[in-house]
């Protein structure tokens, strides 16, 4: 036998998961919300998931040419398309095009080349793309359609065409009023500036059982497909149980305070983002915490904010900005829950 | 005796252990190979000094170096033969880093030097002698010399004996082998080591996976009537039979940082280290050889064979069929062992496992992503440390200032049992980053250490200079001080003149 044998480190033995791997298990259990998305606002989402994972998957290899990265491997790792994903779950699925471009740009070249590439981003790429276009196209963001349900009766009337002349030229104002609705938050947000009671709005043919029609479905789809990914122990349940368990904590004495003018906890559960967040983008783990402590800290923070920013805010939902602030604070929570190692309970002598 | 285990360690993996194969054949003796390869160094490099020379004829039980540190260990030749050659070849330690060898051209005589009839010894005293002079040191992997351990004793302290036979690591089944072929050997062995240590009860821990193996303890314990022994069962859960996570399990109790088990009143051995304290107690025959689990995918006949110390390892792998497709030559287990460049290495004192891997069974060569910060690595940490933080500082561009974070973030509470490594997705193997900072940083502690101590050499002998000065110059201040008395003065000039005086009288009288 010759010096011809393979000596690389330990381990020896192939492992459990790729990077490649994780992310494609994310965008299986994104499926399901996502055709339930399909199911109730039309066929808007999958014309901007093409949009926006093209426009990402470009940006990324350009992003990966320019800084010299090994471009195959890099693309093929899938974050970009679970970015993208993460992104057109947020946004509304009858917004200009060009809306998802922009957002894309942010969110791949911005938050995530610029910082560093895959694994450096402090902030969450989705995120960032999603707060630049809300803050930049506040209307688009705020047209919505009103939730039909394909088989239903008074599903979305308009076809395929109109749908791509609505994205791709624009929206026709007379058109606009016809078919468009607020999303849940909005509806709330707006109702009670014009001093409608909470029980009056929620009356209105948006809302559902539990929060806003068709919306409480693409919760708990997105329930579903997390508990998938923590099933495949991609994700632990610190997170989302924090983020849950403190929406309903949070949620719930402003509530009892006035249930005309605050949300109840399950309406706060069941619309908006916070069902995404709490099992795909607070779970992220290069823009969140790392320790367990600090994931219930960081799933905690993510809830508080959100809930303060529903209930007293500007914005309808504050799922992103919650997220975003978080994401600040996220190193110092790091630091300041190291635990202690074995054999040095209580004694935790790092300094930093 | 019936001890439950107490607690968990945090983290830990499940894996497939491989070692139905291995395990299935009674230990078969690998014979006398042509040539040994026997490398003088145990536990972390401390070699030992060669007795012998070349072209000397040595025989069986003959000792062949005598340790130059206090935690090196004796050599024997173990078998008769001549010495063919004494030089640095490549070792079974990481990156087959050479060492000095002595390679015994082998008699086949297979004789005695001339075998110790003394009767067994009784004394605590006596027995850690016979350990020591037996050349036994840990046979689990850390090759620590066993004598030692009960040198550091406390004797004030209760101590408690733990033999350890949970091999956790996929693969190897040699303990379990030895255990099943010679579980009398075993359990004597236990018995004089609790002597030693004056321990009032022993406990063997075995991974719940290998059932028979404890009846076939508990039935020997029982036949010897022997009542401060107890086989305990342990999860197998990857890395239990870590010498920190086993006493965690069995005790509830941690080592602390930075001390042994002895702190807590353990000490804990390998069952093959018990056996071959039996043997040199009983049969007063020193640690000649050990046996060695061959096994893999590549070889066709997987099992346990006992080998002579510095058997090569090209005479195991003939003796277990191994083919050509052979990629990888790993000793010890999947999760921590060591890749040989090649088969003409020398069984060592540690070497429990020869693992013959093909391409297709082997971790793939993929291209290591950066972090993504996933947390698996810390879940499955059970030293409970930050793996992926401590890679961020390892892996920093301000180097020593990182390093020194990592050395804050606990990289030194490390056991690089490679679970990190094992989970990661991005394919990081971590625990290279983590050998390097310990490395690196011990290097600059003695660096340091060194530096301080120029430095405090210096500051004494400025000082010292200082002194000197201070005290000429004081001196020089008084006698100025005398000189300005008018009087004084006087009679100094006239003293020192008649001096003058006086002098040039006696030379003139020379």
């Amino acid at each position: 036998m010759t010096d011809a044998l393979n000596t690389s480190s330990a381990p020896h033995i192939p492992s459990r998961i790729s990077v490649q791997q994780v992310m494609l298990w994310v965008c299986l259990t994104l499926l399901p919300a996502t055709l339930a998305h399909v199911y109730y606002f039309g066929f808007g989402i999958l014309v901007h998931w093409c949009i926006a994972v093209v426009s990402a998957l470009v940006f990324e290899w350009w992003c990966l040419g320019w800084r010299k990265q090994p471009v195959r491997l890099f693309i093929t790792d899938l974050s970009a398309v679970v970015t993208a994903w993460l992104f057109v779950l947020c946004i509304s699925p009858v917004a200009p095009w060009y809306v998802s471009v922009v957002g894309m740009f942010f969110a791949i070249v911005v938050a995530k080349h610029l910082y560093g590439g895959l694994g450096n981003n402090i902030f969450n790429p989705a995120m960032v793309g999603f707060a630049v276009i809300l803050i930049a196209f506040p209307q688009s963001m705020s047209l919505w359609l009103p939730p039909g349900g394909l088989m239903a009766e008074h599903s979305i009337h308009f076809s395929l065409t109109e749908l791509f002349s609505w994205i791709f030229a624009g929206h026709p104002q007379d058109a606009v009023d016809a078919v468009t609705a607020a999303t849940p938050l909005t509806a709330i947000q707006t109702g009670l500036q014009q001093n409608y009671s909470l029980s009056e709005i929620v009356s209105l043919p948006v809302f559902g059982e539990m929060g806003g029609l068709g919306w409480e479905w693409i919760a708990n789809w997105l329930f579903i497909g997390g508990a998938i990914l923590l099933y495949k122990r991609i994700i632990t349940w610190h997170v989302p149980a924090a983020v849950l368990m403190t929406t309903i904590a949070a949620a719930t004495p402003f509530y009892l305070f006035n249930n005309d003018l605050f949300m109840s906890p399950q309406q706060h559960v069941f619309s908006g983002g916070i069902m995404l967040a709490a099992f795909f983008i607070a779970t992220d783990p290069t823009s969140g915490c790392s320790s367990f402590k600090g994931k219930i800290i960081f799933g905690a923070g993510v809830a508080i904010l959100t809930v303060l920013i529903r209930n007293f805010g500007s914005y309808p939902d504050g799922v992103a900005f919650a997220i975003l602030l978080m994401n600040m604070a996220a190193p110092l929570i790091d630091r300041i829950t190291i635990p202690d190692p074995y054999g040095k309970k209580g004694n935790t002598n790092a300094t930093d | 005796m019936v001890i439950e285990p107490l607690a968990h360690f945090h983290g830990g993996l499940v894996l497939r252990h491989h070692k139905q194969n291995s395990c299935e054949q009674p230990l078969q003796n690998a014979g006398i190979p042509d040539e040994l390869i026997i490398a003088l160094r145990s536990n972390k490099g401390h070699s030992a000094e060669p007795v012998v020379k070349t072209g000397e004829q040595v025989f069986k039980g003959q000792v062949i170096a005598y340790p130059a540190h206090p935690y090196g260990a004796v050599f024997h030749a173990p078998t008769s033969g001549t010495i063919k050659d004494i030089r640095t070849h490549p070792t079974a330690g990481p990156d087959a880093s050479p060492t000095n060898c002595i390679i015994i051209q082998t008699d086949g005589n297979d004789q005695w030097l001339s075998k110790d009839n003394a009767d067994s010894p009784q004394s605590r005293h006596d027995i850690i002698n016979t350990i020591r002079e037996a050349g036994i040191i840990g046979l689990g992997g850390a090759g620590f010399p066993t004598h030692i351990k009960y040198d550091h004793q406390s004797l004030t302290q209760a101590t408690t004996l733990i033999i350890n036979g949970a091999e956790c690591e996929p693969y190897i089944s040699c303990d379990e082998r030895l255990m099943l072929d010679e579980p009398e050997a075993i359990i004597r062995g236990t018995q004089w080591l609790m002597k030693a240590a004056e321990a009032d009860h022993g406990i063997i821990a075995i991974e719940d996976n290998i059932g028979g193996v404890k009846s076939q303890l508990d039935q020997h314990i029982n036949a010897l009537g022997i009542s401060n022994i107890g086989v305990t069962r342990v999860p197998t859960i990857y890395p239990t039979g870590g010498e920190k996570q086993l006493i965690k399990v069995l005790t509830g109790k941690e080592v602390p940082s930075g001390q042994t088990p002895l702190s807590l009143g353990i000490i804990m051995q390998n069952v093959a280290t018990a056996k071959a304290v039996c043997d040199a107690i009983e049969h007063r025959r020193p640690l000649l050889e050990r046996v060695v689990t061959v096994t893999g995918d590549s070889v066709s006949k997987p099992g346990n064979y006992t080998a002579l110390i510095g058997t090569p390892f090209s005479h195991l792998l003939k003796l277990a069929g191994c083919r050509d497709d052979i990629d990888k030559l790993v000793v010890g287990g999947p999760m921590m062992g060591y890749a040989m460049p090649h088969d003409q290495i020398g069984v060592e004192k540690t070497t429990n496992c020869l693992l013959a891997l093909p391409a297709t069974a082997t971790k793939p060569e993929i291209p290591a992503m950066p972090c993504i910060r996933c947390g698996d690595c810390v879940k499955v940490c059970p030293q409970e440390l930050l793996p992926q933080q401590l890679l961020w500082y390892i892996n920093g561009n301000d180097q020593n200032n990182d390093l020194e974070k990592a050395r804050e973030h606990h990289v030194f509470d490390c056991i690089e049992c490679g679970a990190c490594s094992w989970v990661c997705p991005s394919h990081i193997r971590l625990v290279d980053f983590y050998r390097y900072a310990k490395s690196e940083l011990t290097y600059l502690d003695i660096k340091r250490a060194k530096a301080q101590h120029a430095k405090a050499r210096h500051e004494e002998r400025d000082a010292r200079i200082a002194r000197i000065k201070a005290e000429r110059q004081a001196k020089r201040r008084q006698k100025t001080a005398r000189l300005t008395d008018k009087k004084t003065a006087q009679q100094e000039i006239s003293a020192v003149l008649a001096r003058i005086k006086q002098q040039t009288a006696d030379k003139t009288d020379d």
